[in-house]
């Protein structure tokens, strides 16, 4: 998986590359808007990382400007404005998704992941995570043959965390897919349904599988 | 006493003394051709019938002057009623509307044009600090999103020891926190200068008060604080889906937060004539009367030993204060100490009707 980070301040570019490359992706650089296009138009990406305020030609120009031309490679849009109106523009400008700036990186690599994963999602309909298994059609719950009763907003959310399964999520791409909130409220939500969910999933069983990486999101996974 | 009364009063004062002149005037002249004529008790008859005169001729005089005087007065004063309606009708959200001038030219009018000057400065210092506030929370995202991504970059480190990954996981709290605090100064910030688009269209207030019932229980529980839905009359109102879940989310957090250990949240949403009226009553620790005018001031913190105890941005209500002006609803809160506190927040019914 090759993807192109288009951001004109260097340390954040710095760290992202990091970020993504730890992900096992390929990471091209660009600092400007004409590069960004110029890459993009010789080089087939999975994905592109866009931040919209850039020297000379911006973000949503540089979009506009690729799928213009047919390029129909996702974009990821990042924005230090942060505002409702700019997030509808980019998505109909054709951007795939948006993350206001300052973003955790655990969301960025998430998204993006999600982004360039997107044709292959796992489209079974039984989701299984050592003895945890989850019917995405009756809506129940196993784990080791014990039925667990779950809350609708319990299951969308253990629903979430094993189709991403083994992944970090993180808090505001949960409230953003499982409340389709689009703010970060500010309260411990998450944490508080994370609680509860590890209470009825882990509490009776070994291994435990639910994880709260500090700092940094939840993760569902067989080994710590 | 107005100036109309006053001018008034001036006038008819004026009116009695010219009277009086025209009196003894009238008076000197009679006086003078009776002499002439070698009349007799010349004197007694030039008094009585200048007397006369002034009595026949001058008092309709005077009233005639007086009840134009006070129609000149009130004619001329006419505009300065309609602009003290206008002055009224100021407030820091509408200085860009100046008040609409006569052009004619006049002192009032002249009077209009340099209030209109003032408004114009004062508009533009309320956008120079609005714009202030806007820059200052887009400058401090660049190093925030710096600061967050190297701190998160370093506990992804596997030779992190536990305290060193302990210290830097706490940072990353606190530029959270920071995050939320600039997010929240640049959505005020946006709103204060009209540059926030709300997304209206018709809302099933009941369900998202549900929806928020179900989210209040759960971030209650770790306190054993109990929360019950009071009532949950069907509702329909126009207003943006996302601001109103933010709304409803942020008084829930607020009635969880500031309350006592198994302590009691009651929610309702109600039909009160044309309005829905929504209330959120918790039976924390109150308010304190002389703070109650003040919680929906940006960062106002009354009690400065809670703000250690209870997290939060310092703009939660001044959120929801935004929300609900931007809904043209209005919102309450009322406190008794050691007892309820209650807000209610009221927003019209959209008419919607039944096929």
């Amino acid at each position: 998986m090759r993807v192109l980070v288009v951001e004109d301040e260097k340390k954040t570019a710095s760290f992202v590359r990091k970020a993504l490359q730890a992900e096992g992706f390929a990471v091209d650089v660009c600092h400007n808007g004409d590069d960004a296009l110029a890459a993009a138009r010789t080089t087939p990406f999975d994905g592109i990382v866009l931040d919209i305020m850039l020297p000379g030609r911006d973000g949503l120009s540089v979009l506009r400007q690729l799928r213009e031309s047919k390029n129909a490679t996702p974009v990821l849009l990042l924005s230090a404005r942060g505002e409702v109106n700019e997030r509808v523009e980019g998505l109909n400008a054709g951007a795939d998704d948006y993350l206001p700036k300052p973003f955790e990186l655990a969301e960025l690599v998430a998204r993006v992941r999600a982004l360039t994963r997107r044709s292959a999602e796992n489209k079974s309909t039984v989701l299984r995570v050592a003895d945890l298994t989850l019917d995405t059609v009756t809506h129940r719950a196993q784990r080791g043959g014990m039925e667990i009763e779950l809350t609708a907003r319990e299951y969308r959310l253990l629903e979430f965390l094993m189709r991403d399964a083994g992944r970090i999520c993180g808090r505001m791409m949960i409230l953003e897919k499982v409340w389709d909130y689009d703010f970060d409220p500010g309260t411990n939500l998450v944490d508080v349904y994370i609680r509860r969910l590890r209470e009825k999933i882990d509490a009776n069983h070994q291994p435990k599988l639910l994880h709260t990486v500090r700092g940094t999101g939840y993760v569902l996974k067989e080994t710590p | 006493m107005t100036i109309r009364t006053r001018l008034t009063f001036w006038y008819a004062g004026i009116l009695t003394v010219s009277l009086l002149v025209i009196g003894y005037g009238t008076y000197q002249e009679i006086d003078e051709r009776l002499r002439h004529d070698h009349r007799r008790k010349a004197e007694e008859h030039a008094l009585a019938e200048a007397g006369e005169m002034v009595f026949q001729v001058g008092l309709p005089a005077i009233l005639l002057g007086l009840l134009g005087g006070w129609w000149l007065t009130r004619r001329a004063l006419a505009p300065m009623a309609g602009l003290t309606d206008a002055i009224k009708k100021i407030h820091e959200r509408n200085l860009r509307e100046p008040l609409t001038r006569t052009r004619n030219g006049d002192e009032l009018d002249r009077l209009t044009e340099v209030f209109n000057g003032m408004l114009a400065r004062l508009d533009d210092s309320f956008n120079r600090t609005r714009e202030f506030t806007l820059h200052a929370s887009h400058e401090l995202k660049t190093p925030l999103t710096i600061l967050c991504g190297e701190t998160e970059t370093a506990l992804r480190d596997e030779s992190l020891s536990p305290a060193e990954r302990e210290r830097a996981a706490s940072q990353l709290d606190e530029m959270r926190r920071l995050t939320r605090i600039v997010d929240g100064l640049t959505l005020l910030a946006k709103a204060d200068a009209g540059q926030v688009a709300l997304k209206l269209e018709p809302v099933r207030l009941d369900e998202l008060v549900r929806d928020n019932f179900a989210d209040a229980q759960i971030l209650a529980e770790p306190q054993g604080i109990q929360v019950e839905l009071a009532g949950c009359e069907e509702i329909t109102v126009r207003g943006d889906r996302h601001r109103l879940r933010q709304l409803l989310l942020n008084l829930a957090d607020n009635a969880v937060k500031y309350n006592q250990p198994q302590g009691r949240v009651t929610m309702s949403l109600r039909r009160n004539g044309d309005t829905a009226e929504l209330t959120i009553a918790n039976s924390g620790p109150g308010i304190p009367p002389e703070i109650l005018p003040r919680v929906f001031d940006r960062f106002y913190r009354g009690d400065p030993s809670h703000s250690q105890t209870v997290d939060g941005c310092g703009l939660g209500l001044s959120i929801v204060q935004w929300i609900v002006s931007a809904h043209d609803g209005s919102v309450t809160i009322t406190s008794e100490p050691s007892k309820l506190t209650t807000v209610t927040v009221r927003f019209s019914l959209l008419e919607v009707r039944c096929q």
